[in-house]
């Protein structure tokens, strides 16, 4: 092995001077291609259906992705130091579920709720973390359970029941509480943007965390050192970083954007019901996986999987326009991801 | 404080339970075998489905019968394995149950189960899934009746012509039932067109159901009345329209009820008119009473069919309905249902 | 010590590219001895293990086994004839979720006249067979992933035996176990020894060499450099040879020490080591060489913070120093350029910017918000002054030849200013006019801080160094300037023959 290694640089020290600087055919096709893509999916569906090309239309694909978009956003923090996060699914409808309680069951008011909620996704995150790093339990096989785990817990306070105001309790007496109009204006308040009552605030949200995220991880040291980690975990510990730290890091801001896309969840349905969230999960993963391929990235990157969701969005919303049934749209689904996926490591891999 | 209420209120409703057993025991030499001695009666709840508010009544329905009875309850839950359901049924053989009421389920996974436990000379019926079995009675919330109230009070409300966006995922029994009812409608209105078909049930399904009715809504803005012949597609559809600020334009008539349906139905302005429902409870209730009879060598008929309902809008409204409770004692034909009542039945305590 | 030669090695040559590895070896076998292969790292002891065990095929001369011609296309075909390898990793040996047994006739299992089904039973008398040929007294029905890695690695061995091998090449089979481990390894090398295989032992441990060899050859830059099988065998000669005789000494313009800015007092490595002492001088070059194996790397990782002392103390620039983390030593000046570089160095995905400011990122922050026009700026004068070849810093490193992926490394931790500049085997898979670039930069800046180089290889430390430290055990042996250097005593040193009366 070390002669090999020995014998390696005199061949390829020739090789960086040869390469030319400009992009060759297939690189602006590995850079531009998904979003050549996406535009032409636009362009196809607004001459397809009438009312695609509107702005409210445009609003809505995004209303549409928002949750599963901010879940995305949370899991790419995760594949960014080289994990994965299979609760978000879960985590979201156990927030949502948290919120319900908290406002219907215990009468409080949205800001306790919301603030719970985000408690709870901050602490399922850390406990992920935890035994991640220091139980090394592998992070699929960590996550997996903390799944499941939580599918039954937001079962037990309400013995499985959905939460919504005057619902019967276990003991018999009926709820009082109510969802308050604060909460539930994060999910139905919309804001004037050119057009009175466009943009609905589960966008807003969406749109902030996917700026902020974005800033975090490419403009940040922590977001650096967050893909230095999960590109080569030994190295950032010989520059001195902290890679328990960043993992576990990761997991709780994976655990709390999930627990926003759960709140935002309670405030649209304006009830709490029971749902296991693997459908959110699935969507979400997908999102994110897409990313990989935007820009030619090859790596996981928070406008990657924006775009991810959004061209999910478009897809899915251009296709019920066109009156696709809904088995089609789960296979339309699964081709975009396995073509996404090809892409990245077919493509791209080609480079290493 | 609110916590040491609720912990006093569960309390007396034990007491009052307790209490409550008492006649039920007292009467039991009344009953014929084997509720003379009820304690050893055991049956088993084999189920398909359980998420949701539906199923969590339904097995409310199908515990306070079985409480009235006295009998011993066992409740297997394969959530939505079709497979693990047969192995269930298996196992309640196993455990030498009295009777079994299968809940839900796939035909072709629970046909020869259920031919099993009837070989093993237990008693079965079964809600809302054909076993193709003639020892095996039928408890029907009459899907067909559903899906046909709705519509009735569709072409009250809009005439005989209008354009219909139908919200259907094939394949599920239930939703297979009310989607002959609709196509028989718009074979008899000619009127009625369809814009637009969509569904799915990706779950949270109200929120998956939403995002498809925002797209279907956008791209036919003249769609007046939604038919959304399941609670939960309902309330996906009503979140749209609310979103697309529609709700003036359009109606939506549904099937079945829960607490969290009547707030949505009594929202102002809400565009949800009207749905049609048998109360869930009830039908637990039917069903663990046709397995009586059946335990007592009665016979409760070929089909039980539990009748519907219909609950609009304005009815909610007038009588001030805020939850089901209220709903039950606001609307008795919908607290009860005169079905498989034999003289010796106990019937569960209402308030 | 007349056995007949069974293997026989002449005019072997093999070439990588532009790259001769191995040049003219002749070698023979013979039954019944233990033939030790030392060599440096790259000197072509892999290569030639691998052409012997069929991996490669040599492009020059040829090697006959028992007097036949001696070709193998694959490893299976080299194992079938009877030439059989055990690799320093043991978890190559070995299936650990499967039972001692099962692992001592898996070969046997692959073959594909053997029945479908799996007999348990006949499994166990084989296995029991092949134990009791080789006097190995294990639980037949232990897991070998619940055994200790001696034990293991006999059961590789045994398992190897099950192929009656007529050579047995076994390439560090010490390195991961402990001396109590090895000591039983080599009553049973001694074992097959009697048994008349022919064993082809390779390893840089002097003490294992001492218990085992019948004979000694030295491989040094792809040649034979020495054959030593005389009475009483010559240690320090055969280390001499494998580490070259045309050194000369006194390369460096020494540089006298001055002030110290590090010492260490009392401190032990490993337990049962001896403790050691050291100073470092401000502006002084020193190198630490040893053997592989002998605690250079602890050291390294001991003084960056990634591991800790068992006993001793440190003090730098006058202040104690005990880091806990990498990121301590980083903030009080102390830089390491660890080994391996492509596992503990680079970060693949990352451009030669922000490789070279990973660990500095807090100076290079805004309010953490990274500055990447002053990263770059830094990593183009980086690359400037190492003469990195690259089109510009944003190319990502995978692009980079190995030579300037280890100049982006030792770029890195030159573009900061160091009290104290660690660098473990910095030359390490880099050819030479890298190397002299490298050793000259670390020359040219090395005026305000203390560096300290680990190296294996003597004439990169006589070459770079002010001052020559010999680690052997786990400790500190011997010191030399430069200048005046004895290679005599040094070699002696690093053949550990004081450790012998010292032990």
């Amino acid at each position: 092995m070390r002669t090999e290694l020995a014998e390696k640089p005199v061949a390829e020290a020739q090789q960086p001077e040869s390469m030319q600087p400009s992009l060759t055919l297939r690189e602006i096709a590995i850079r531009y291609g998904f979003l050549a893509l996406l535009f032409g999916l636009i362009i196809f569906f607004s001459l397809a259906t009438g009312g695609f090309a509107s702005p409210q239309a445009a609003v809505f694909i995004l209303q549409s992705v928002s949750i599963t978009g901010i879940l995305a956003l949370g899991v790419t923090a995760t594949l960014v130091v080289g994990g994965f996060d299979l609760s978000i699914g879960s985590v979201a409808t156990s927030a949502m579920m948290a919120a319900a309680y908290m406002m219907v069951i215990l009468e409080q008011n949205a800001l306790v709720a919301v603030l719970v909620c985000l408690a709870i996704g901050a602490f399922v995150g850390l406990l992920n973390g935890l035994i991640i790093c220091y139980m090394r339990v592998p992070d699929l096989l960590a996550t997996l359970g903390m799944m499941f785990l939580l599918i039954g817990l937001q079962r037990i306070p309400t013995e499985g029941r959905s939460i919504a105001s005057g619902m019967t309790l276990p003991d018999g007496s009926a709820a009082e509480g109510t969802f308050s109009p604060a909460f539930l204006a994060l999910g139905r308040h919309r804001f004037d943007f050119f057009i009175e009552n466009l943009v609905p605030a589960s966008v807003v949200v969406l749109l902030v965390l996917a700026v902020l995220i974005w800033f975090f991880l490419e403009y940040t040291r922590f977001g650096r050192m967050m893909y230095a980690v999960g590109s080569n975990a030994r190295a950032a510990e010989f520059a001195g970083a902290p890679v328990n730290a960043y993992k576990i890091w990761a997991y709780v801001i994976s655990g709390v954007f999930a627990s926003i896309g759960g709140i935002l969840l309670a405030a649209r349905l304006g009830r709490g019901d029971i749902a296991s969230g693997t459908n959110l999960l699935l969507d979400s993963v997908a999102a994110a996986l897409i990313g990989f391929a935007v820009l030619g990235a090859a790596k996981p990157n928070a406008f990657g999987t924006a775009i991810g969701a959004l061209f999910v969005g478009v897809l899915l919303q251009g296709l019920t326009m066109m009156n696709v049934p809904y088995y089609t749209q789960d296979f339309v689904k699964g081709a975009v991801l396995v073509i996404a996926l090809v892409f990245t490591f077919a493509l791209l891999g080609r480079r290493n | 404080m609110k916590l040491t209420r609720r912990h006093l209120g569960r309390l007396t409703a034990g007491l009052l339970g307790a209490t409550l057993l008492w006649p039920a025991a007292a009467s039991a030499q009344d009953m014929p075998a084997p509720f003379d001695n009820p304690g050893d009666v055991e049956i088993a709840l084999v189920r398909y489905l359980s998420t949701g508010d539906f199923f969590q009544a339904y097995l409310s329905g199908v515990e306070a019968q079985a409480e009235a009875l006295g009998v011993n309850l066992r409740v297997l839950d394969s959530r939505q394995d079709a497979a693990l359901q047969a192995d269930m049924v298996d196992q309640a053989i196993a455990l030498g149950v009295d009777g079994i009421v299968i809940q839900h389920g796939l035909t072709e996974s629970m046909k020869e189960a259920a031919q099993r436990a009837v070989d093993a000379g237990i008693k079965v019926v079964a809600f809302d899934v054909n076993v193709e079995n003639e020892a095996i009675p039928q408890i029907e919330q009459s899907d067909r009746d559903l899906a046909r109230l709705a519509l009735e009070q569709a072409i009250e409300d809009n005439g005989e012509s209008w354009k219909a966006a139908y919200v259907y995922v094939p394949g599920i029994a239930p939703l297979d039932r009310r989607n002959e009812t609709w196509m028989e409608f718009k074979e008899k209105y000619p009127g009625i067109e369809q814009v637009a078909e969509f569904g799915t049930l990706d779950n949270p399904i109200a929120n998956s159901v939403a995002n498809q009715a925002r797209s279907v809504l956008s791209a036919n803005p003249d769609t007046q009345v939604v038919f959304a012949p399941y609670d939960e597609f309902a309330k996906g559809v009503k979140i749209a329209v609310d979103e697309a600020g529609l709700s003036d334009g359009i109606k939506i008539y549904s099937a079945d009820i829960s607490t969290a349906d009547i707030s949505a139905m009594r929202e102002p302005n809400s565009a949800w008119v009207a749905t049609a429902a048998t109360n869930p409870a009830v039908v637990g209730e039917v069903s663990v009473r046709a397995l009586a009879m059946l335990l007592a060598d009665e016979d409760p008929g070929e089909n039980v069919v539990v009748p519907p309902t219909l609950i609009t809008q304005q009815l909610l409204n007038d009588e001030d309905v805020k939850n089901m409770q209220e709903l039950s004692q606001k609307m008795p034909q919908f607290a009860h249902a005169d079905v498989a009542v034999p003289d010796w039945m106990p019937l569960p305590e209402r308030d | 010590m007349a056995q007949s030669v069974v293997f026989n090695i002449a005019g072997l040559g093999k070439s990588f590219g532009p790259n001769t590895v191995l040049r003219d070896i002749t070698l023979a076998l013979r039954a019944g001895e233990v033939t030790v292969l030392m060599g440096a790292n790259g000197a072509g002891k892999s290569t030639l293990v691998k052409i012997m065990s069929g991996v490669h095929q040599a492009d020059r001369g040829a090697m006959q086994l028992e007097g036949t011609s001696f070709l193998p296309g694959t490893p299976a075909e080299a194992m079938r004839a009877g030439v059989v390898t055990v690799h320093q990793n043991i978890d190559d040996g070995v299936v650990s979720a499967l039972n001692v047994a099962t692992n001592l006739v898996l070969d046997r299992l692959n073959n594909t006249k053997r029945g479908i089904l799996f007999n348990p039973h006949r499994i166990r008398s084989e296995a029991r067979e092949i134990a009791e040929q080789m006097d190995l007294s294990l639980d037949l029905s232990a897991n070998v992933n619940e055994l200790p890695l001696a034990d293991r690695q006999m059961v590789a061995i045994a398992r190897a035996m099950a192929h009656e091998p007529k050579v047995m090449i076994l390439d560090e089979p010490t390195s991961s176990l402990s001396s109590k481990e090895a000591d039983r390894l080599f009553a049973f090398i001694d074992r097959l020894r009697e048994r008349g295989v022919a064993i082809l032992y390779i390893s840089h441990r002097m003490s294992d060499i001492r218990r085992l060899a019948d004979r000694i050859v030295s491989l040094r830059d792809g040649r034979i450099t020495g054959l030593f099988e005389d009475e009483p065998l010559d240690y320090e000669g055969a280390v001499n040879a494998m580490l070259g005789q045309e050194l000369s000494a006194g390369h460096a313009a020494a540089c006298a020490a001055s002030e110290p800015i590090f010492t260490a007092s009392g401190v032990q490595l490993a337990p049962g080591a001896s403790p050691f002492s050291l100073a470092l001088g401000m502006s002084e070059v020193v190198a630490i060489t040893g053997l592989v194996g002998v605690g250079k790397t602890q050291l390294a990782e001991m003084l960056y913070g990634l591991r800790h002392p068992l006993a001793g103390s440190m003090q730098l620039d006058g202040k104690p120093y005990a880091p806990r983390t990498p990121a301590d030593a980083i903030r009080r000046g102390v830089f390491l350029v660890a080994k391996d570089r492509a596992r503990t160095g680079i970060v693949p995905d990352f451009n030669i910017y922000k490789n070279m400011s990973l660990p500095f990122l807090p100076r290079f922050s805004f309010f953490s918000i990274t500055q990447r026009r002053a990263e770059r700026a830094a990593a183009r004068a980086q690359i400037e002054n190492m003469g990195i070849v690259c089109r510009s810093e944003r190319d990502d490193l995978f692009t980079l030849s190995g030579g300037n992926q280890q100049k982006v490394t030792v770029a890195r931790w030159l573009s900061q200013p160091s009290r104290m500049l660690i660098l473990d085997e910095p030359f390490q898979g880099v050819d030479i006019a890298a190397r002299h670039d490298i050793a000259a930069k670390l020359r040219e800046s090395a005026k305000e801080r203390a560096t300290l180089l680990f190296l294996t290889e003597l004439d990169e430390a006589l070459e770079t160094a002010d001052r020559i430290l010999v680690m052997s055990e786990h400790t500190i042996v011997g010191e030399h300037r430069t200048s005046e250097v004895d290679m005599a005593r040094l070699l002696a040193e690093v053949a550990g023959a004081n450790m012998q009366g010292a032990a």
